[in-house]
């Protein structure tokens, strides 16, 4: 009787498994088609020198030659350069701005909703138009010189001068914080009012309350946000592409533009993939950093530590 | 209590402040994009006479309606690819107990970490091998299988909030576990599904580096890659530079008005603060 069981049981298991597997299976299938086999090619590739113009006969083992040739790049490290300055000056930059408007927006304000809409609204905005839009308003003659004129003050031409370019990407940037914004908002209003009602009852100052109650417990999103923005830090692309192609003076050579004009502009496929490799390296590095650092300022509700 | 209404007053004032700022480069856009030939380099905000014959001029300029052909064609497979297949993949993930699925699901989670510039050129090089470089092929092709990590994951959590005895009820009615997929599952997730389309619709339309990398011939050009060869053709000619700019933000803002509330909820869930 038991043993019958048992069959049985195994039985539906076995179904269980085929149908499961059916159904999950274009996503195994593309993973390995997609992701898996590519980072091994990827992995291997980095290891070689190949310039793909001259087909697959060319390729030569080289070790870990493009990796050490990496730092002496004198390119590639201004690349991380360029790609650390805009992290440090940007992400505390955005995340500030951010958190602001969002604590305004949940201050039960009249209009909420219509506000919210507008400061999302350039964050959908296909980064090409916006890149558009702001290439016009860099420029020598563009919106912001004109304003500046009213003021007797010549602006330089933004775009062009090696000076200016990287904090002109940066402004621009924060047209299109509307994402992170939302987030923040939607964390805020996930914060337990009787928790800041009984603070006040007990004669807690507003800024106490901020600082020992709201901070902590949206610290989760702002740990989310930091991440995200280091991440989007090591992609950023288009901006630089279309607006300065990584000048003047290579002042807005950003890590994934150089990653970009080494495997496109130049075929150097196996450099390239050492930098994708690098990339990812970093991004763990920086991500392991906050993580850690994160027991020390992340809250999580459920921890029984407080 | 007065406190606070100065503080509310004092925040209005701000976010009024921020929210002209925010608007004044799309207002601009729209006063640059009417503006006539000689009044492009003048220091005046709005034009004297709007001209509306731009958008006309801009469009005939460059090959517009190809381009839009162009990124049709590979956004409506992209739409079907992502949602049946995502949905797909999301119901494996949510209702049956296979082995490994755990697994297997902590490395769909995984993937979702790592840099697309890890699989961008390999990927590259092996769709170049198949001869499908400058071809729509490797913007399409990808999206059938599981259309994304992120939308699996979505469409998984919302099916695990479904009631299993809806499956069950439908079971004792004879029905196969594709039956219950299609009649009973995927009708109930329709919120979630339309998020997904939106996210895959803007996703596509947006997408500058793919089409980059993949379409050289002009004639192949999607939309968003057009525009910035237009911009490389018509350096100076900023009225109708921003009339194609505009022209190509406006499915896009049409989208984001009809369905905001989605696409706010989304993001919400990305960051795992809300779902």
């Amino acid at each position: 009787m038991k043993k019958e069981n048992k069959k049985k049981a195994t039985a539906s298991q076995k179904r269980e498994n085929r149908q499961g597997y059916l159904y999950v299976m274009p996503w195994i299938l593309g993973f390995f088609l997609f992701t898996l086999i590519p980072m091994l090619f990827s992995l291997v590739l980095s290891l070689c020198n190949w310039d793909i113009v001259t087909g697959l006969k060319t390729v030569n083992f080289v070790g870990i030659d493009n990796y050490k040739n990496l730092f002496q790049d004198r390119d590639f490290l201004r690349s991380l350069k360029v790609t650390f300055k805009f992290c440090l000056i940007s992400i505390p930059f955005y995340q500030i701005i951010s958190l602001a408007v969002a604590l305004m927006l949940n201050m039960n304000i009249k209009f909420m909703k219509t506000f919210r809409l507008i400061y999302f609204l350039p964050s959908i905005i296909p980064v090409i138009a916006s890149t558009m839009i702001w290439s016009q308003i860099f420029g020598e003659s563009g919106l912001l010189n004109q304003a500046l004129r009213l003021f007797k003050v010549q602006g330089p031409a933004w775009l062009n001068n090696p000076r200016t370019s990287l904090y002109a990407l940066i402004i621009m940037g924060v047209w299109g914080i509307g994402n992170t914004m939302i987030i923040y908002l939607s964390g805020l209003q996930g914060v337990n009012e009787e928790l800041k009602e009984a603070a006040k009852i007990d004669g807690a100052k507003s800024h106490q309350i901020f600082f020992r109650i709201t901070i902590p417990m949206i610290s989760p999103t702002i740990f989310f946000n930091v991440v995200m923005a280091i991440i989007g830090s090591f992609q950023y692309f288009t901006q630089a592409y279309v607006m300065t192609e990584g000048g003047p003076l290579k002042s807005t050579l950003f890590y994934n533009l150089y990653l970009y004009i080494k495997a496109y502009k130049d075929y150097e496929m196996g450099y390239a993939s050492a930098m994708a490799w690098v990339m990812f390296a970093i991004i763990m590095i920086l991500t392991l950093i906050v993580i850690k650092s994160s027991s020390f300022w992340v809250y999580y509700q459920n921890d029984d530590k407080i | 209590m007065k406190n606070t209404k100065l503080f509310t007053g004092l925040a209005m004032l701000l976010l009024l402040a921020g929210a002209v700022l925010i608007m004044v480069p799309l207002v601009w856009t729209v006063c640059m994009a009417l503006k006539p030939d000689s009044e492009i380099y003048l220091k005046s905000f709005f034009p004297s006479t709007p001209v509306f014959g731009n958008f006309k001029r801009a469009l005939t300029s460059i090959d517009f309606t190809r381009y839009l052909w162009n990124t049709v064609k590979i956004l409506i497979p992209n739409l079907i690819g992502t949602i049946i297949t995502s949905a797909i993949v999301a119901y494996g993930f949510s209702r049956f107990n296979f082995k490994g699925k755990r697994v297997w699901f902590l490395i769909l989670l995984a993937t979702m970490m790592l840099p697309g510039q890890v699989t961008m050129i390999p990927q590259y090089l092996i769709f170049r091998q198949l001869g499908w470089v400058n071809t729509a092929k490797p913007l399409i092709i990808p999206a059938f299988f599981g259309g994304g990590a992120f939308y699996i994951f979505l469409l998984r959590q919302y099916m695990s909030g479904i009631p299993k005895d809806f499956d069950e009820a439908a079971r004792i009615d004879g029905a196969s576990s594709l039956r219950i997929f299609s009649k009973v599952i995927m009708p109930m997730c329709k919120p979630v599904l339309t998020a997904v389309g939106i996210f895959t619709f803007m996703g596509v339309w947006n997408d500058f580096n793919g089409p980059l990398i993949y379409l050289y011939d002009s004639k192949k050009f999607t939309l968003a890659l057009g525009l910035s060869f237009f911009k490389g053709l018509y350096t100076s000619k900023w009225n109708l530079l921003m009339a194609a700019t505009l022209v190509v933000m406006l499915p896009i803002l049409i989208l984001f008005f009809v369905a905001q509330d989605y696409i706010i909820d989304g993001i919400s869930i990305s960051s795992g603060t809300k779902g």
